[in-house]
């Protein structure tokens, strides 16, 4: 099990080839990541966790071809990344960022409006989408009219909706309580259950890094690189009692001694 | 609410009847303050001519109206979308702001004349810079992240400029819309005062040489109502496209 | 470090934006694209500006001008800020008194020149009355604000360490609301040069609002922009100075609609 994420393996949704990226001016810029590699193989469920300001939303930011690498390169389904590509790519962010004018409907319709064609054709597939996030029943409501949990819903309904291979989820559940992110957890282990997507999830709860995922990526900052690759051996479907369990608590505690090294 | 809305309209009412018992009781000097009475006067006599002044200083408005808001919005989303080119515009369309804008009619005149052209004129240059302003800071203003994630998923520039930044903005361009479109009301009235052949702004100025005090407060009252209910129609529009009123986000 | 960077460069694309509008007027006059009888050079303006400036009569008429402004200006800024603190301080009279402002300050005033000039004639006293009016109800909200902005947090202090009434003003209210107080200022001192000016191109006999325009009447374009120039440059001076004073002295501008 190497320490930088890579495995031997087939056709990957996600690779990351030695992926360095710089802000600023060329001398003495922030190194903000270092020479990262990782692949996410199709239909497997990855988390990314690490400490505040280690760079895991730049890193994603960049897999979503929002910010070009600095140095490496990635592939999304084999081919080399050159902007966004949101039809191999959906994305939700940590805020749900509905357009507040629009309806639930009209927002997971969004990306489809972007591209144009057939209205009616758009609109049953934004409700099929709604249907599949459980909130058919408000897809006239308005995101103001929406509690957050919902919300954030509508955004993975939105980020479903042009059938990506790849889900891309930067915290979603962050600014949620308790509750309701283990709530939302659980129904987006049913979700990708349901859809075999592959997704990438960033998050900075370990709890919710090993429950959720397949593989835990551990990053470290300063300048930020993965130091940890763990495979969690808990069968599936998960439930929520696993997460009291000696081997839950062995993994987390490893998790915990790697990122507490850092802080200063 | 009825309540409040009647008390307001007996109060109103005293109001008016007080000044008209003040005249009556020639405390006031009718050249000088007028009277309710003069104004009615003035009304019956002149209602012609006053309709005629309103229908030219409407139509001068409602050009100046067309005119200013395209440039101003449209100026103003360019400048907003694009971070250097705002960063330099804001502060000179700031600084122009603060000219007394009057100082410039007389040239309009001497090169435009006396006609409608030039209250154009004048009422779009009083109009474009606030509104192009506000909707410049609008469109600057609006959260990144919702930049970026129409970016993620495939939004042109283009699309990004009019399908999200513009409606974000919306709430600011329409402050900038209420406050520009008021300028331009007073633009074309001053103007019509300082050098016309005919409109409302010309006819009080000349009711005031004439010293025809009833028909001076009743145009005075005429512009006073245009501008009420530009502000009203405004302010209706202001509220139809706040109902959503976006989260506001600090800026990063 | 890095925002002067970029503020210096902002400046500098400013400065150039200004010499090439001034290039492009002269070069568009001269070589005659536009008529030169209707826009003449941007050298002659200034020479006749240098000329207006050792003309008596002009100066006259800029003295006249310039001491209307300040006196308008003198009465109307600190009644109205002491009106607006009272009003601050004084709630009950304030939501009886503020609706009425905020609708006065909607409408525009300007359009009350002729009744004022029935009432008031076309002297000294109603250009003055006239520029103060305009400028009035902007300093009188701005004032209101603030105090409002004043931390409620601050006062609570001052109290607590026993300070008498004026020195919670002097020390403790004034620097946290001069911020907003120089935004009122600067924008009723606006008000006030386009009130009288306005008054004085209305129908005054003297003032430099009175020499433009009988320039424009007799197509004295060089003496018209020449006068033009100056006021303008005046006013940009002015307004740049006290949003300075405004930047340096606190954070925030808002913008109430006021209009003339």
């Amino acid at each position: 099990m190497s320490a930088r994420g890579i495995v031997a393996g087939t056709a990957d949704a996600i690779v990351v080839r030695s992926v360095s990226k710089s802000f600023g001016a060329a001398a003495g810029g922030l190194k903000v990541l270092d020479d990262i590699s990782l692949n996410v193989a199709n239909g497997r469920f990855v988390t990314l966790v690490g400490p505040s300001g280690c760079g895991k939303s730049t890193l994603l930011q960049i897999i979503a071809g929002l910010v070009p690498a600095s140095e490496g390169e990635i592939l999304i389904e084999g081919e080399p990344l050159a902007g966004p590509r949101p039809s191999a790519t959906g994305i939700v962010f940590q805020d749900a960022l509905l357009l507040p004018w629009k309806t639930a409907a009209q927002n997971v319709e969004f990306p489809l409006a972007l591209r144009g064609g057939d209205a009616t054709r758009r609109r049953a597939r934004a409700l099929d989408m709604l249907a599949l996030v459980g909130l058919a029943e408000v897809a006239e409501s308005y995101p103001h009219q929406l509690s957050g949990g919902m919300r954030q819903r509508v955004a993975i309904a939105r980020g479903l909706v042009e059938d990506p291979k790849i889900l891309l989820m930067d915290e979603p559940f962050a600014a949620l309580d308790e509750q309701t992110r283990t709530k939302m957890g659980g129904e987006l282990l049913q979700i990708w259950e349901r859809s075999s997507k592959t997704i990438l999830f960033i998050t900075h709860g370990l709890t919710e890094a090993i429950f959720l995922a397949d593989t835990v990526l551990v990053m470290q900052a300063r300048p930020g690189r993965i130091v940890e690759r763990i495979d969690v051996e808990l069968p599936r479907p998960r439930s929520y009692d696993m997460i009291g369990s000696e081997y839950f608590g062995r993994v987390r505690n490893q998790i915990w001694h790697l990122l507490a090294e850092q802080v200063p | 609410m009825w309540s409040n809305a009647l008390r307001r309209v007996a109060i109103f009412a005293a109001a008016i009847a007080a000044w008209e018992l003040a005249f009556r009781l020639h405390l006031i000097n009718p050249l000088i303050i007028g009277s309710p009475s003069l104004v009615i006067q003035a009304a019956i006599k002149d209602w012609r001519g006053f309709l005629d002044a309103c229908g030219t200083t409407a139509l001068e408005l409602v050009i100046s109206i067309a005119i200013s808001w395209s440039f101003g919005i449209v100026a103003g989303t360019a400048l907003g979308a694009m971070r250097m080119l705002g960063a330099i515009a804001a502060p000179i369309l700031s600084a122009l702001i603060a000219i007394p804008l009057i100082v410039v009619y007389p040239l309009l005149l001497a090169w435009v004349g006396i006609g409608p052209e030039s209250k154009i004129a004048f009422g779009v240059l009083s109009g474009v810079f606030p509104i192009a302003l506000n909707t410049l800071i609008g469109v600057r203003a609006t959260d990144r992240a919702y930049a970026q994630m129409a970016t993620a998923f495939g939004a042109t520039r283009l699309q990004l400029i009019v399908q999200v930044m513009l409606p974000l903005a919306m709430p600011a361009i329409i402050s900038g819309l209420r406050i520009g479109t008021s300028m331009i009301l007073i633009g074309v009235l001053v103007a019509e005062m300082l050098g016309a052949a005919a409109g409302l702004g010309f006819l009080i100025s000349l009711n005031r040489t004439l010293f025809n005090t009833g028909a001076v407060y009743l145009g005075t009252l005429l512009a006073l109502a245009m501008a009420v209910l530009i502000d009203a129609a405004l302010s209706r529009l202001e509220r139809h496209f706040g109902a959503w009123r976006p989260p506001i986000h600090s800026q990063a | 470090m890095k925002t002067t960077v970029v503020s210096t460069s902002i400046f500098a694309a400013q400065v150039a934006i200004a010499a090439a509008a001034a290039v492009a007027w002269e070069f568009v006059s001269r070589r005659g694209i536009v008529n030169p009888e209707l826009l003449p050079p941007l050298s002659d303006v200034l020479a006749t500006l240098w000329q207006l400036l050792h003309d008596p009569r002009f100066l006259a008429d800029l003295r006249v001008t310039a001491v209307e402004v300040l006196v308008s200006f003198l009465i109307v800024a600190p009644t109205s800020i002491v009106l607006g603190f009272f009003l601050a301080e004084t709630p009950a009279v304030a939501r009886l008194v503020n609706p009425v402002f905020h609708a006065l300050m909607a409408i525009p005033k300007s359009i009350f020149l002729p009744i004022f000039i029935l009432a008031l004639g076309i002297g000294f006293t109603q250009k003055i009355v006239f520029g103060a009016v305009l400028a009035f109800f902007v300093i009188v909200v701005y004032a209101e604000a603030a105090v409002a902005s004043v931390p409620s947090g601050f006062v609570t202090l001052g109290r607590a360490i026993g300070a008498s009434r004026g020195q919670i003003y002097a020390r403790i209210y004034l620097p946290a609301m001069l911020p907003l107080i120089i935004a009122g200022l600067r924008i009723g001192f606006i008000f006030v040069v386009t009130g009288v000016l306005l008054a004085e191109m209305y129908s005054a006999p003297v003032g430099v609002g009175r020499a433009i325009v009988h320039w424009g009447e007799y197509y004295e374009i060089r003496k018209l922009l020449a006068a033009v120039l100056l006021i303008v440059f005046a006013c940009i001076v002015i307004n740049q100075l006290l949003e300075a004073w405004e930047r340096s002295s606190g954070t925030g501008r808002f913008n109430f609609g006021a209009i003339a």
